[in-house]
């Protein structure tokens, strides 16, 4: 338990930004939030951001936020952790308020990668590779990690490329509901499976796009309606050829475990998730890799519709990455950001009656992962 | 091929580290194995970052080696599929290049 509460959101609809900076998408999240929260005095300033200085050649972010919304001369910091930065951040606010330092923190995240071309924003996200490894140098990618997972689940599964599409569809569904999504074109099994293969098997729509945004979050000691119950880091292997089981992500697994231990629960006890889908094949592994079904039979509970918004085991009903969009340092906020909406009961695609809640965050290769468990009290 | 035995349990990689991060205790040793393996699984690549662009599309192999519990991360001169036997053709730039046997 951490005596920690969400006391206020904000999100940016996630998109094509070209005529803003990534501070006017920074500061339009937190004002919301701010505000949603009433105003509070804040202690300090945690942005999740990864790709700011390379991309975009804008560094110092948390003090540019505590400059921009007058918050006074508080302590600031930027947190990287891939694409895990947003619930890394949140974390070290976390942290920062249990340590007993805050009574009151905002938490941001927020990218900016539409200006840049797709090769040079791919490049930038290979960041995240160890550079000084034979594996980075034989040309893996990001979405190769994970279509080299894919082939190797249908190799040991039933589950065929149609499984990957219905996750892909599942989330654009969820989509066209959530006015902040950056895709809200309705889409078929047949468009899906026939789009441009990125790396076999992965096609276009298993691949998140670039994206840009922000999201942000108000966390205190003060006693609230949504309650963070636990929350947990892990990491993993830096390097796919470094992985005991292929089919494993042990920094997903670990912090899971390490999450519902704090908070009491199982990963029965959930009602509604958000999972980090950077590529529908990631959502397959993380549905298992969290408890929600068993190893290697995730494709089964997808096929039988029980992570749609209806099913028992609800999954990324914001859209995901892969169609709300994923602005890099902003994803591991914006999954909070549906997640309290969802405890409010005023989500889009409201889960019925939610109580608890979790959002899994993940950077890098299965390099780093966050669990954050909430409750509505 | 160089990979890397712990001297305490099972763990085997290609590349060292200060200590073995299955058992927490063991020392990593070098070891030289046959390069040869099976393609434990595979993508090809039709989209690249710009330093490697101008290979596409190419195809990246995670190799099981015969000789050790390590597998490798390699490109591969042409398309391969899950169990093909392969072995290093050479070494580009610091990558693996493997090739169907």
């Amino acid at each position: 338990m951490t005596n920690v509460y969400i006391e206020g959101i904000g999100m940016t609809k996630f998109g094509k930004f070209v005529d803003k900076s990534m501070k006017q998408l920074l500061v339009e999240a937190s004002i919301e939030a701010l505000e949603d929260a009433g105003n509070p005095k804040v202690d300090a300033v945690f942005v999740g951001n990864f790709m700011g200085g390379s991309i975009g050649n804008q560094e110092i972010l948390g003090a540019l936020v505590a400059n921009e919304l007058g918050l006074g001369y508080i302590p600031t910091a930027k947190v990287e952790g891939a694409c895990a930065s947003g619930g890394i951040a949140l974390r070290q606010g976390i942290m920062g308020i249990l340590s007993g330092e805050y009574d009151t923190v905002l938490i941001a995240g927020v990218e900016k990668m539409k200006h840049a071309s797709t090769a040079d924003v791919t490049q930038a996200i290979n960041a995240a590779m160890d550079n000084d490894s034979n594996e980075k140098q034989a040309g893996l990618t990001f979405p190769g990690f994970f279509g080299v997972l894919a082939n190797r689940y249908f190799y040991e599964t039933d589950a065929t490329k149609e499984h990957l599409a219905m996750i892909a569809l599942k989330n654009r569904e969820n989509a066209l509901h959530n006015p902040l999504a950056q895709f809200q074109k309705p889409t078929t099994i047949a468009e899906i499976m026939e789009a441009r293969i990125i790396t076999s098997p992965l096609g276009l729509f298993d691949c998140s796009p670039t994206t840009d945004g922000a999201a942000a979050l108000v966390i205190t000691r003060k006693k609230g309606a949504i309650h963070i119950r636990s929350s947990a880091q892990s990491s993993g292997p830096t390097q796919m050829q470094d992985a005991d089981d292929v089919l494993s992500l042990p920094a997903v697994r670990e912090s899971g475990r390490l999450a519902y231990e704090r908070a009491g629960v199982g990963p029965e006890d959930i009602d509604v998730v958000e999972i980090h889908d950077c590529f529908s094949m990631t959502e397959m592994l993380a549905i298992e890799e969290l408890g929600f079904f068993n190893k290697r039979e995730g494709w089964l509970a997808v096929e039988q519709g029980r992570t749609k918004a209806t099913g028992d085991k609800p999954v990324n009903t914001s859209g995901g990455l892969l169609s709300r969009g994923h602005p890099i340092g902003a994803t591991g906020v914006a999954q909070l950001y549906q997640l309290v909406q969802q405890l409010r009961g005023i989500a889009p695609n409201q889960v019925e009656h939610a109580r608890l809640a979790l959002a899994q965050n993940l950077g890098g290769t299965g390099s780093y992962s966050t669990v954050h468990i909430l409750e509505r009290l | 091929m160089k990979v890397y035995q712990c001297d305490q349990c099972e763990y085997a990689s290609v590349s060292n580290k200060y200590r073995c991060p299955s058992c927490g205790t063991g020392k990593l040793q070098e070891q030289d194995v046959s390069s040869r393996g099976t393609v434990y699984s595979y993508t090809d690549i039709h989209i690249a970052p710009a330093e490697f662009a101008h290979l596409t599309p190419y195809t990246v192999a995670l190799i099981q080696l015969d000789e050790s519990k390590a597998k490798v991360t390699a490109r591969t001169n042409g398309n391969v599929e899950i169990g093909d036997v392969a072995e290093l053709d050479h070494i580009e730039d610091g990558a693996y290049i493997y090739r169907k046997c």
